[in-house]
């Protein structure tokens, strides 16, 4: 043997010890992400401008979930890094915020706390990528219809199945007749505003009394309210922010107008009282969570403990429902990270995730359910009101099936 | 339309208007007096409400909490106009619009840095319920924003022609180099002006923040500001009160019957209208370039 195929033999003896260790030590590699300790999450949503009501609360809650979660060990031996970025409650700047984290952040996965309008603009390119995005708060049809292996929906729901319940709660539940419709212009209240028109029509045959539009950041509603009150229905729903719905409760009851208001699911949290005050008595709405933040339950006591302990110094209205819904989603992604188990691949995920059925991180959540045909985690909501300044749970149910789940058979 | 209706609307316009009108003052002012626009002034009302909400945590009533903030903010116009713009005042335009809407982007970050942002909201002793006027409802804290522009335009006349300083003010607004060559101190004019502006600035803040919440885009308002200024004719300070109301106006009835799109399109469709037919506003002078 001569000298230089030694020295090449030798040179491929060490390049194959070489490999063979690296890869022993970090045997998911070839996934993005991945290193032997820790799994990387790509996070985005809103944390400043109209919507950061719901980016911040979901970046802090995803956060304490990620330290507990470390704490007692991590997943399979990794610890969990989240990498956090703003998209100012914008489709644009949130599709810069995932190409940043897939592209350049290598992210594993992507967790979306942003809003239906913020969300909207990233679908197309997840869905090219093949990246798992779990979305927890935005309701916007596209994250689940049509149907994406890929694309996952947790806490909140999608928004025909928000038409399905707030017309059956309002005709059948309070037994209204003339509706009158406020809905702010950007996706999320226009879509839950459509929702609504479009199931008042199919199931009960009824045009809302009068629908009215306003612009996000309005701060001033008397052109819509008058017309309201020339309209005079019986109950007034109001799709948009709570800073929004506060200002256009005040001034409804300050112009004379008496009628009770039924809000989005988005304001049935503590910020809407904050912000409303008395002008919110006798508001209704469905909860995305079983109970709310300021539940004298001892289980969401507990957990606001945990909460105030980890962020003492934020204002009135904080911890909110989008805390919670992003804690309980990130609990949700551990426990199918875990199922997948060491050799983690986004496949084995996808796998992992639809397995999941029921589960919840405790009794401040509303279980999650996925299958192989749908991707909805929940199709439960709670129907609340406010009593004497807090929001209390009513007892109405739903009788009607829902058609939602059957265009996924 | 019925005739309550109209008037349910009028109200309301002048009242939306009336806050157009106060941060359109606080932005003439020391246009008039320096020629530079102050694209940081919607920073300097976003600022007077949480100096406002920091003083009320610490336990200042109301009465006392309001002067304290208008001095606070005044002094901190001041030291503004002595480190950043002062330096650069005789730099062209555009370098002065770019380091004010600089100035505005870190006022705005550091707010962010403490508070994020999260709403507050500061209570008003003048907050209650609807006050009934005939067959109108009146909402308390939009009369005090209606009544607070009124007193404020008052005494801002009386300011510029009774007082030295006010004098000195539209003297230094007519000719600089007169006003320095008649023994007037244009720094102290300058810093004055600013002084001035970010007082009206942090009230605009503290009426807001009872019937809006406060959180950093509270000042975001200032486009609104800047077309009632130009309605009016930059450098009027009636001019600039008399285009906030109108387009507070505008808004509201343009809203009412077109729909909300179209408080949008409106300020935007007139702001342009203005610039091709009467650039100089309702009050302001021709500018004559030679």
């Amino acid at each position: 043997m001569s000298g230089a195929h030694k020295l090449f033999l030798a040179l491929a003896a060490s390049l194959a010890l070489i490999a063979s260790v690296t890869f022993a030590a970090a045997p998911a590699a070839s996934e993005q992400g991945i290193t032997g300790d820790t799994i990387t999450i790509g996070a985005f949503g809103p944390i400043t401008g109209p919507a950061a009501y719901i980016g911040l609360a979901g970046r802090d809650g995803a956060a304490l979930a990620i330290k507990e979660i470390n704490a007692a060990g991590g997943i399979n031996g990794r610890k969990v890094e989240m990498i956090f970025e703003d998209d100012g409650h914008s489709p644009a700047k949130a599709l810069a915020a995932v190409k940043k984290l897939v592209d350049e952040d290598k992210v594993f996965a992507l967790f979306c706390v942003a809003g239906s309008n913020g969300t909207i603009g990233t679908i197309d390119y997840v869905k090219e990528k093949g990246i798992v995005m779990f979305v927890s708060f935005a309701s916007a049809p596209g994250v689940t219809w049509p149907f994406a292996k890929n694309l996952f929906r947790g806490g909140t729901t999608e928004v025909p199945r928000y038409g399905e319940l707030y017309a059956e709660y309002l005709v059948d539940g309070i037994e209204a007749q003339k509706i009158g419709i406020i809905s702010g212009r950007e996706e999320y209240p226009k879509n839950e505003g459509d929702a609504l028109t479009k199931q008042l029509q199919k199931w009960y045959e009824i045009k809302p009394a009068k629908r009215v539009e306003f612009n996000i950041g309005d701060k001033d509603f008397t052109p819509q309210l008058l017309e309201m009150q020339q309209a005079n229905p019986q109950v007034i729903a109001f799709f948009g922010n709570p800073a929004e719905a506060a200002i256009a409760m005040r001034q409804a009851r300050e112009l004379g107008l008496n009628q009770p208001f039924f809000v989005g699911s988005n304001m049935v949290d503590q910020g809407l009282l904050t912000a409303a005050g008395p002008a919110a008595d006798g508001v209704s709405g469905f909860a995305l969570i079983p109970l709310v933040p300021n539940s004298s339950d001892p289980a969401m006591k507990a957990w606001r403990a945990k909460w105030s302990a980890e962020y003492p110094n934020l204002p009135a209205g904080r911890p909110n429902t989008f805390d919670i819904l992003a804690y309980a989603d990130v609990y949700v992604l551990a426990e199918a990270l875990k199922a997948a188990g060491k050799d983690l691949t986004s496949a084995s995920f996808i796998d992992a995730l639809e397995n999941l059925h029921d589960y919840r991180v405790g009794a401040i959540a509303s279980p999650r359910t996925f299958a192989k045909n749908h991707h909805i985690g929940n199709l439960r909501l709670q129907p609340m009101q406010v009593k004497n300044g807090e929001w209390v749970q009513i007892p109405w149910e739903g009788k009607r099936p829902s058609d939602i789940l059957k265009r996924y058979q | 339309m019925t005739w309550r209706i109209a008037l349910q609307l009028a109200l309301s316009g002048l009242s939306v208007g009336s806050i157009y009108a106060i941060v359109a003052l606080s932005l003439a002012i020391p246009f008039k007096a320096s020629r530079i626009l102050n694209f940081a002034q919607g920073e300097l009302v976003a600022l007077g409400a949480y100096i406002g909400l920091v003083l009320t945590s610490y336990g200042l009533p109301y009465a006392a909490m309001v002067p304290a903030t208008l001095v606070i903010a005044a002094v901190f116009g001041v030291l503004l106009e002595r480190a950043f713009i002062r330096p650069i005042v005789g730099a062209p335009e555009f370098t002065l619009v770019i380091a004010t809407f600089a100035i505005g982007l870190i006022i705005r970050a550091l707010i962010r840095i403490h508070w994020q942002d999260n709403t507050f909201f500061l209570p008003a002793p003048y907050a209650g319920p609807a006050l009934a006027v005939g067959p109108l409802r009146v909402n308390p804290a939009y009369l005090v924003i209606i009544g607070s522009t009124a007193v404020l335009v008052g005494l801002l006349v009386l300011f510029f022609r009774r007082t030295r300083l006010g004098k000195a003010m539209r003297a230094v607004s007519f000719n600089q180099t007169a006003a320095r060559l008649m023994g007037i101190s244009v720094g102290t004019v300058f810093g004055s002006a600013w002084a001035l502006s970010a007082a009206i600035g942090a009230l605009a803040g503290l009426l807001l923040a009872p019937v809006i919440g406060i959180n950093p885009e509270i000042g975001h308002l200032i486009v609104k500001a800047l077309i009632a200024a130009v309605i009016g004719g930059f450098g009027s300070l009636g001019g600039a009160v008399f285009g906030g109301l109108l387009l507070g106006l505008l808004e509201t009835y343009s809203g009412a019957l077109f729909g909300a799109a179209f408080k949008e399109i409106v300020p935007f469709g007139i702001l342009i209208a203005f610039l091709l037919a009467r650039p100089q506003g309702l009050w302001g002078a021709t500018q004559v370039r030679v």
